[in-house]
């Protein structure tokens, strides 16, 4: 069984976009969303030692999604590969997963009025081949691998060379998504795109901490009332009319 | 039966004519509402076994994981079991919709709604000594009541009202109507709404099926008929309308059968027009 992780090396990306638009073009990603982005993160130094930072945001498919259990028809679960999925047949767009992924990896596709993310091209991976991304990355940024390939690239970078993972004391969920190069460039990004606290929608709320109390209290009180009649109605004996 | 031997309040009964109003049978329901009842009952056994099914996340689950998954493994999948849901439910709309439509002047019209569901001073006093009695703490008879009695009607204003929110939000949440929020709120509503009715429906199945004294409601939800005896006891205002309204048939009948005797033919009926 694998286990799929991505790293990127920040020193090598240059924020072309390219994978933005690989993804946009695999998924058919609809305009004013996309399931991986690069994003600035601010400048360093000046010139001539002069750098720009960026960050690159898609779904990290953690060790432990807050995404999963907040989906309450199941349509998000984990694969033993580590993918986080959005089984689009069980979807209903509610929304839920979204507020829930502390780095705004999800959104309500307009298109199809559920929700999508990054998958890791998982239709690819089975295929044998790498996520769109990787494959078009003009400056071989982005590497994707198997974390129980241990003679692997990914595997290397990882646990041997110390890959970073954007986590904060609060938020430390296991996200599979690494990042190596400068550590100044690491710790800005870090500062720009912290991971923000899981939330969830007030219709969630309502429903865990009040709704089920209110159908369970209703329901239970007339099963009491009947059974209580039903007991009564065995002592009594039964009787076609009361006169 | 001439009007002024129909009681306006309930009298007791010689077992003669206990006997006799037992044999006697009046209408009650529809052919249509009779297949209706038991369409939706159909309708709310499947959509209930699948709809807890469907509720799967942690803190929003409410029924134990050995049942989703049995009822997953007998749909195959969860999304079968989300696609016979919606099947259903929409379905169970559409006929209700046709209902609310060719129904409308008969049963849903606010005229007919307030005389046989709306709550009066004796439905009140019905819901005392009924649960008393239950109790066993009263001896009180119960007051006389109309088509239904007070019980029936809170669950049907019970019903009336979750109905139509169970359906707005089942239709929001399949085509996805509006937006995000509405569709998280709709999957809220749609489970306290349906719950709701389960606890009243707890009521209506046990009065149903298991209460003994309401046994001849039962069998008119088969039938259409119920007999007379059981009317006039469970009834009463409903029983004295139908007799009253049988004396008038009765009269109309008289009258019209005297005045076609009395009519001879004249042909000339139609000379005095210009």
């Amino acid at each position: 069984m694998a286990r799929y992780a991505m790293v990127i090396d920040k020193e090598r990306c240059v924020g072309c976009q390219s994978c933005t638009v690989a993804c946009k073009s695999e998924w058919d990603v609809p305009n004013g969303h996309a399931r991986t982005r690069v994003r600035p993160a601010g400048t360093r130094g000046t010139y001539p030692n002069f750098s720009s930072v960026f960050y690159v945001s898609q779904c990290n498919h953690c060790d432990h999604p807050t995404c999963v259990p907040a989906c309450p028809t199941g349509a998000t679960t984990q694969e033993a590969n580590g993918i986080v999925t959005v089984n689009k047949d069980l979807c209903i767009g509610c929304g839920s997963c979204v507020v829930a992924c502390p780095y705004g990896a999800r959104y309500v596709s307009p298109a199809t009025d559920k929700v999508d993310k990054c998958d890791f091209c998982a239709a690819r991976v089975e295929q044998g081949r790498e996520p769109a991304c990787v494959e078009t990355c003009p400056a071989k940024a982005k590497m994707f691998g198997n974390l129980e390939d241990t003679g692997g690239k990914v595997f290397d970078l990882v646990y041997r060379e110390g890959a970073h993972r954007f986590e904060t004391h609060d938020i430390a969920i296991g996200p599979n998504v690494y990042y190596t190069g400068r550590q100044d460039h690491i710790e800005m990004a870090a500062v720009s795109f912290t991971p923000h606290p899981p939330q969830v929608l007030a219709a969630g709320f309502v429903w865990t901490k009040l709704a089920k109390k209110m159908v369970f209290l209703a329901v239970g009180a007339t099963f009491l009332g009947q059974a209580v009649a039903f007991f009564r109605q065995l002592a009594v004996g039964e009787k076609q009319f009361e006169d | 039966m001439p009007f002024e031997t129909i009681p306006a309040i309930p009298v007791p009964l010689t077992a003669a004519q206990a006997e006799i109003m037992s044999q006697r049978q009046i209408k009650k329901h529809h052919v249509a509402i009779v297949l209706l009842h038991w369409f939706n009952a159909i309708v709310w056994m499947l959509e209930l076994a699948t709809g807890s099914a469907l509720v799967v996340g942690p803190g929003y689950r409410f029924m134990p994981l050995w049942y989703i998954t049995m009822m997953q493994q007998a749909f195959g999948t969860s999304a079968n079991l989300l696609r016979f849901h919606i099947a259903v439910g929409l379905t169970w709309t559409v006929v209700f919709l046709a209902y609310a439509i060719f129904g409308w002047r008969h049963y849903l019209h606010a005229e007919v709604l307030r005389k046989e569901i709306g709550i009066d001073a004796d439905d009140i006093q019905w819901l005392r000594i009924r649960t008393l009695k239950l109790l066993n703490r009263t001896k009180e008879s119960l007051p006389p009541q109309g088509a239904y009695n007070a019980g029936q009607k809170l669950y049907a204003l019970l019903v009336y009202t979750m109905v139509p929110v169970i359906m707005l939000t089942g239709l929001i949440m399949t085509f996805h109507l509006i937006s995000t929020t509405l569709v998280a709120w709709a999957m809220v509503l749609h489970f306290v709404a349906a719950g709701m009715v389960v606890s009243g429906l707890l009521v209506h199945v046990y009065m149903g099926a298991v209460f003994p004294e309401e046994r001849p409601a039962f069998y008119s939800m088969i039938t259409g008929l119920v007999d007379e005896l059981y009317a006039y006891r469970h009834h009463f205002k409903w029983w004295h309308e139908v007799k009253v309204e049988e004396c008038k048939w009765a009269h109309e009948i008289e009258d019209a059968s005297l005045i076609s005797e009395q009519a001879t033919p004249v042909g000339k009926a139609g000379a005095t027009t210009p």
